[in-house]
C-alpha cells in the first residue's frame, strides 16, 4: 500500500458504510393533524393537463375556505410527467412513499392511466382520471375489484361518450337539420376502439345511416386523403373520434371546404383556445365537451365557473371542472370517513353524491359495467355539445338546457 | 381523376418537404454540421409567426415575416451558443467533432421543445392561409394556399439556386463545400462563410416552419418528427447535395401520400421507411451523395 | 482507471450501493433500480460508440428486441430465467441485422439506417397492437419480485456485473483493436486484425447486455412498454448519458445515468421546467467539459501523479 490516498478513501467508505447501516430509517406514517395532501400528476404543457392540476388548486383553496377536511388542511403537491407513461409512474410512486398524498389525481391520456391503474391497485391510492376515457379502466375496476378498487373515473368511459353522441345527433343533427348519412372518422389510439364500436351500433338507432369507417394514424399531418376518400360516399356528416389531433383536420376541412359538417368528439376543439389555434377554420364544428361558459349544469356550475376565471383569468378546458368535482368527491369522501385510509375513503367515494360543477355526481357502482366511472344520463351528469359559432363555443345540446339552433359556414352541403 | 388528386397534393407536401431540407443539406454540405434542432427552429418560426398574427394583429403577411426573422434569430443562436463553442473547444479531437455536434445540437433541440412547451404549451396552431379560399384544377378542389406554397417554395430554391450559381458568395460557399483548407489559405475567413451559410439557412428553415403552420399546423411536439423527417430525405439524397436532396423529397413525398390514398391512411409513413433502408442497401451514399 | 485510486473510488461506489437499502427509501430505491438499469442501457452503447466508433441512434432497437421477446415469452408461459436468455438471443440476432450495414456504411449513414430501425420496431409494435399491447404496453404474468429491496439487489448486483465484464472487456485486446479499427478500419485491416469479426463481436455484446437489460426491466415493471424501452426519446438520454459521464470510459455511462434521472427527480417540485434544466447543464457541461465529468477526472488524476 504505497498510497496512502487509497488508504483514506478506504476509510472513509467503511465510515460512510457503518453510518449508513445506524442511519434513521424513513417515517412513514403521516401525522393525524398535519395537512391532508392530495396529489396531481398529469400534463402541464396541454391546455387539458394544466387544467387538471388548477382545477384541483381550486378545489382545495374552496375547502380550506370551509374549514378544511374536518379541520385539517387540503394540500395539493402536482407533477409534470410531460406525457410520458414511465414519468407518470415515477412521479405517481414519488406522491404515494415520499410525499404521503392520501389521494391522486391524475391524467387525461389513456395511455398514461392504464399505467398508473396497477400502482394504484398495489400502492393501495385512491386515484381518480378526471378524463381518460379509455374503457380498459373501469372494465379493470370490474372485473378483478378486490385490487382495482382504488380507481375512479371522475368522466366518462369512451362507451358512453360515443352513446351521449348519438343521443346529441338525434335531437339535433338528425331531429332539427334532417340528416340521415354520417361517416366516422377516428384516430387510431386505445381510446377510440370501443367509441367506434359503439358509434357503429347507436348511430343508426339514432337515424344515422353509417357510410364510411375511417380510422387514421395519430401522427397523420395531411388530411386530404381522408376527406377525399369520406366525400366519395357522400355522408351528411362526418362523426369524429378525435383528441390526438384536432387543429390539423379542422383547419384543413375548413381550406379545402370539405362540404360535410362535422361532429361528434373533437376534443381540442373543446378548448377555448381553439379558435385562435385554428384562426377560426373551427366555425361550424360541433364537438362533446363539459363545461361551457354560462350554462349552468347543475346549483354549483356558474359559481365554480367564475371562481375558476377570477384565479386564472381563462375560461378551463373541461378538464379544469372534472377534476375539481373529483378533488371535492375525495375531501368529502375523507369527511364523511373521518379518515384517510384507503379502503374507507374508497368505501366513501363510492357512496359520493353531490351537485358537482359539471352535473349530479355520482359514480356506477360494483355491479354495473363501467364500474366507478361517472353516471351518465338524465338527472345525472351528461355533458354538453357545443358549436364553434362566430368565435365562441354555444351550448347546442342538451336540449333542455341550450336552446341555440346549429348554424353551419357556407361550404358545408345539409340536405334540402 | 384520384391520380390527378395525387399528383397535386403530393406537389405541394414535397415541395414543403424540400425547402425543409435544403437547408440542412446546405449547412451539412458546407459546414459539415448535422443541426439536430432542426425541427425545433422550423417549430420556432411557425410559433412565434402565429403568435405575432393572431396576439399582436401583424396580419398573415407581418406574422409570416415575423416568423420567418424568429427562424433566422434561432438559426443564429444555435450557432454561437451551441455549434460554435464546439468547433472551437480544442479538447474535441476533429474526428469527433461530428458527434459531439450532434448530441449538442439534440440538447438543443430538447431544450427549444420544452422551453416552447412552457412559452405556447404543446397545443398544435395553424396561421391563416396567405391566400383563402379553392380554386379547382381539372376538377380536383385545390386550396389555393396549397398552390401559393408550391410557388414559394420553388422561389425560394430559384433564389437559392441564384445564390450558390452567379453571386461571388455562393462561389465560395460552394469552394468551402469542396476544400475548406484551400479557401482559407487563399485569404477568405471561414466563419465569415460559416456566418453566411447559417443565415441561409436560418432563413430556410424560418420559411417553411411558416409555410408548415399554415398548411398543416405546427406544435413544439413536432420539432423531433420534423428533424427526423428532414434527415430521412437529405441521407436519402445523400449528404450535402442540394438536388438529391430534392429528388428524395419528392421521393418521400409521393410515397407518402399514394400510400395515403391507396392503401390505408395508417400506414403512411412505412413505404417511405422501407424505401430508404432498401435504398441505402442498393446506394449508401445515397442518390445523389459522393462519398 | 486502473490506479488503486480508481479501484478504490469504484469500490466506495459499491460501498454505497450496498448500503443504500438501509438509508432510502422505497421510492429512491425505485428511482435508482431504474438508473442501474439505465446504466447498463448506457455502458452498452458506450462499447459500440466509443469502441468500435459506431454512431448507434437505436440502442433502443436492441433494448425493445429484449424486452419485448421476453415479455411475448413469458406470456406464452415460460418461466423467467428462460424468458432473460431468449431476450439477450434475440437481441444478438437484432445486433447482427445492425452489424451488416455497419460494415458497409459509414458515419451519419448508419447512424440513420439504426434510426429507421427503431421506427420500424415502433411501427411493427404499434401494427401488432394485439400481441404486444400497443403504445399501452404489454403486461407480463412473472415479476422479479414486489419488493422494493430485492428490486434494487437484483439491479445493482446486474449493474455491478455487467459493469465489470465490460469494463474488463474494454481494457481487452478487443477494446484496444475495436478502438483501432474504429479510428481507421484501413490501417486496422492492413495490420492484419479481421475487422468485421471484431466489428461484429461488439455489436453481439453490445447486444446482449442491452437486450438482457430491457428484459430485466420487463420483469421489474411487470410491462414492456414503447415508452420506457423502444421510444427514441430513451435512445436520445442514453447518448447524452454516455457523453455526459464521458465516453470511451464505460464506467461514465453510469455517472451520466444517475444524473439524468436522479436530477431529473430532484427537480420536480419545479415543475415543466426541469427537463429544460437538466438539458441545459448537460449541454454545458459537453460544451465546457468535452471529456464528460469522468474523463475530466481521469485527467485530474493523472495530472496530480
Amino acid at each position: 500500500m504505497h498510497h496512502p490516498f487509497t488508504h483514506r478513501l478506504l476509510l472513509l467508505a467503511s465510515v460512510a458504510a457503518c453510518l449508513a447501516w445506524l442511519g434513521p430509517q424513513p417515517a412513514l406514517a403521516q401525522r393525524d393533524n398535519g395537512p391532508i395532501k392530495i396529489g396531481v400528476v398529469s400534463e402541464f404543457a396541454a391546455v387539458v393537463g394544466e387544467a387538471i392540476a388548477k382545477g384541483a388548486e381550486l378545489a382545495a383553496a374552496n375547502i380550506n375556505a370551509h374549514g378544511g377536511i374536518n379541520g385539517r388542511k387540503l394540500e395539493i403537491i402536482a407533477y409534470d410527467d410531460h406525457s410520458s407513461a414511465a414519468e407518470a409512474v415515477r412521479d405517481f410512486q414519488r406522491l404515494a412513499e415520499q410525499d404521503h398524498v392520501s389521494a391522486i389525481i391524475t391524467t387525461f391520456i389513456s395511455e398514461v392511466a392504464l399505467a398508473i391503474e396497477p400502482w394504484a391497485a398495489r400502492l393501495h391510492i385512491p386515484t381518480l382520471t378526471p378524463a381518460a376515457a379509455s374503457n380498459l379502466i373501469s372494465k379493470q375496476v370490474h372485473d378483478r375489484y378486490s385490487q382495482y378498487k382504488y380507481m375512479f373515473e371522475g368522466w366518462f368511459p369512451s362507451p358512453i361518450l360515443a352513446q351521449s353522441v348519438c343521443d346529441s345527433s338525434r335531437d339535433t343533427l338528425v331531429k332539427e337539420l334532417h340528416l340521415s348519412t354520417a361517416a366516422i372518422v377516428s384516430e387510431d389510439a386505445d381510446w377510440t376502439k370501443p367509441l367506434d364500436a359503439t358509434y357503429e351500433k347507436c348511430l343508426p338507432k339514432a337515424g344515422l345511416k353509417v357510410v364510411d369507417f375511417v380510422n387514421f394514424n395519430p401522427d397523420t399531418t395531411d388530411f386530404t386523403p381522408i376527406f377525399n376518400h369520406i366525400e366519395g360516399k357522400n355522408p351528411n356528416v362526418m362523426i369524429m373520434g378525435i383528441a390526438h389531433v384536432g387543429v390539423q383536420p379542422t383547419a384543413q376541412w375548413y381550406s379545402q371546404r370539405v362540404p360535410i359538417a362535422m361532429a361528434g368528439i373533437n376534443a381540442q376543439a373543446s378548448n377555448n383556445t381553439f379558435w385562435k389555434d385554428t384562426n377560426g377554420a373551427t366555425e361550424g364544428v360541433i364537438t362533446q365537451t363539459g363545461s361551457a361558459p354560462g350554462v349552468a349544469l347543475s346549483p354549483t356550475t356558474l359559481a365554480v365557473q367564475k371562481a375558476y376565471v377570477d384565479k386564472y383569468h381563462n375560461f378551463p378546458a373541461f378538464t379544469g371542472f372534472t377534476a375539481y368535482d373529483g378533488t371535492m368527491a375525495f375531501a368529502e369522501a375523507m369527511k364523511r370517513a373521518n379518515s384517510t385510509d384507503p379502503d374507507k375513503v374508497v368505501a366513501e367515494m363510492e357512496k359520493t353524491k353531490f351537485e358537482g360543477s359539471v352535473g349530479h355526481y355520482e359514480f356506477y357502482g360494483r355491479t354495473d359495467e363501467f364500474t366507478h366511472a361517472l353516471k351518465y344520463g338524465p338527472g345525472y351528469a351528461t355533458g354538453i355539445f357545443v358549436q364553434w359559432q362566430n368565435g365562441k363555443q354555444v351550448c347546442v345540446w342538451p336540449t333542455d338546457k341550450c336552446t341555440n339552433k346549429l348554424e353551419f359556414p357556407s361550404f358545408v352541403k345539409l340536405p334540402q | 381523376m384520384i391520380g390527378l388528386q395525387i399528383l397535386i397534393d403530393g406537389f405541394a407536401i414535397s415541395s414543403l418537404y424540400g425547402v425543409a431540407a435544403v437547408g440542412f443539406t446546405l449547412m451539412f454540405g458546407v459546414c459539415g454540421v448535422l443541426n439536430l434542432a432542426h425541427g425545433g427552429i422550423m417549430v420556432i418560426a411557425g410559433l412565434i409567426g402565429w403568435w405575432a398574427a393572431v396576439n399582436h394583429s401583424a396580419g398573415p403577411y407581418g406574422g409570416a415575416v415575423i416568423g420567418i426573422l424568429a427562424g433566422l434569430i434561432a438559426s443564429y443562436v444555435t450557432y454561437f451558443a451551441v455549434v460554435r463553442p464546439l468547433q472551437k473547444s480544442r479538447a474535441i479531437p476533429p474526428e469527433e467533432q461530428e458527434i459531439f455536434i450532434l448530441t449538442g445540437t439534440l440538447l438543443w433541440g430538447i431544450m427549444i421543445q420544452v422551453g416552447l412547451d412552457y412559452l405556447f404549451t404543446n397545443n398544435p396552431v395553424t396561421m391563416q392561409a396567405l391566400i383563402p379560399g379553392v380554386m379547382h384544377i381539372f376538377g380536383v378542389r385545390t386550396p389555393r394556399n396549397e398552390g401559393l406554397i408550391a410557388v414559394v417554395c420553388w422561389a425560394a430554391i430559384g433564389a437559392l439556386y441564384l445564390l450558390v450559381n452567379k453571386t461571388p458568395v455562393g462561389k465560395q460557399l460552394l469552394a468551402a463545400s469542396i476544400n475548406p483548407r484551400g479557401l482559407t489559405l487563399l485569404g477568405f475567413e471561414l466563419s465569415h462563410i460559416y456566418l453566411i451559410v447559417w443565415t441561409v439557412y436560418g432563413l430556410l428553415a424560418g420559411l417553411a416552419g411558416v409555410l408548415l403552420a399554415t398548411f398543416f399546423g405546427v406544435s413544439s411536439a413536432n420539432a423531433g418528427s420534423l428533424t427526423a423527417s428532414a434527415f430521412t430525405i437529405v441521407i436519402l439524397g445523400g449528404l450535402g447535395s442540394v438536388p438529391g436532396s430534392l429528388i428524395a423529397a419528392y421521393v418521400v413525398g409521393y410515397a407518402e401520400t399514394i400510400t395515403a390514398y391507396l392503401i390505408a391512411p395508417t400506414l403512411r409513413p412505412i413505404p417511405a421507411l422501407l424505401i430508404l433502408v432498401i435504398a441505402l442497401y442498393i446506394r449508401p451514399q445515397g442518390i445523389l451523395g459522393r462519398r | 482507471m486502473r490506479t488503486p485510486t480508481g479501484y478504490a473510488l469504484a469500490l466506495v461506489a459499491v460501498a454505497i450501493g450496498l448500503s443504500a437499502p438501509f438509508w432510502l427509501g422505497n421510492y429512491w430505491l425505485g428511482i435508482l433500480t431504474v438508473a442501474f438499469y439505465f446504466s447498463v442501457f448506457a455502458m452498452s452503447w458506450d462499447l459500440l460508440f466509443g469502441f468500435a466508433g459506431e454512431v448507434n441512434f437505436g440502442p433502443t432497437f436492441l433494448i425493445g428486441l429484449g424486452a419485448y421477446s421476453a415479455g411475448l415469452m413469458n406470456n406464452a408461459g415460460l418461466g423467467i430465467p428462460l424468458c432473460l436468455v431468449g431476450g439477450a438471443l434475440t437481441a444478438i440476432v437484432g445486433g447482427v441485422l445492425l452489424a451488416l450495414p455497419a460494415l458497409r456504411l459509414r458515419g451519419p449513414y448508419f447512424g440513420l439506417v439504426t434510426l429507421v430501425a427503431v421506427l420500424l420496431l415502433l411501427d411493427a409494435i404499434v401494427i401488432f397492437a394485439g400481441i404486444t399491447g400497443g403504445e399501452i404496453g404489454m403486461m407480463v404474468p412473472s415479476v422479479l419480485s414486489v419488493s422494493a429491496v430485492t428490486n434494487y439487489w437484483y439491479a445493482l448486483g446486474f449493474l455491478v456485473i455487467s459493469a465489470i465484464i465490460l469494463f474488463f472487456l474494454s481494457r481487452s485486446s478487443l477494446g484496444l483493436i475495436l478502438q483501432a479499427t474504429g479510428q481507421d478500419r484501413i490501417e486496422a485491416a492492413a495490420l492484419g486484425f479481421n475487422v468485421t469479426k471484431f466489428k461484429l463481436a461488439a455489436f453481439c455484446i453490445s447486444a446482449l447486455f442491452s437486450g438482457l437489460a430491457g428484459a430485466m426491466v420487463t420483469f421489474y415493471q411487470g410491462t414492456a412498454s414503447v415508452d420506457q424501452m423502444v421510444d427514441l426519446s430513451i435512445a436520445v438520454q442514453i447518448i447524452i448519458a454516455v457523453v455526459f459521464g464521458g465516453r470511451r470510459t464505460i464506467l461514465g455511462g453510469i455517472l451520466g445515468a444517475l444524473f439524468l434521472i436522479l436530477f431529473q427527480q430532484l427537480l420536480l417540485p419545479l415543475g415543466q421546467l426541469n427537463t429544460f434544466i437538466v438539458s441545459g447543464i448537460a449541454l454545458l457541461v459537453i460544451i465546457l467539459f468535452p471529456d464528460g465529468v469522468l474523463g475530466y477526472a481521469l485527467r485530474l488524476m493523472e495530472r496530480r501523479t
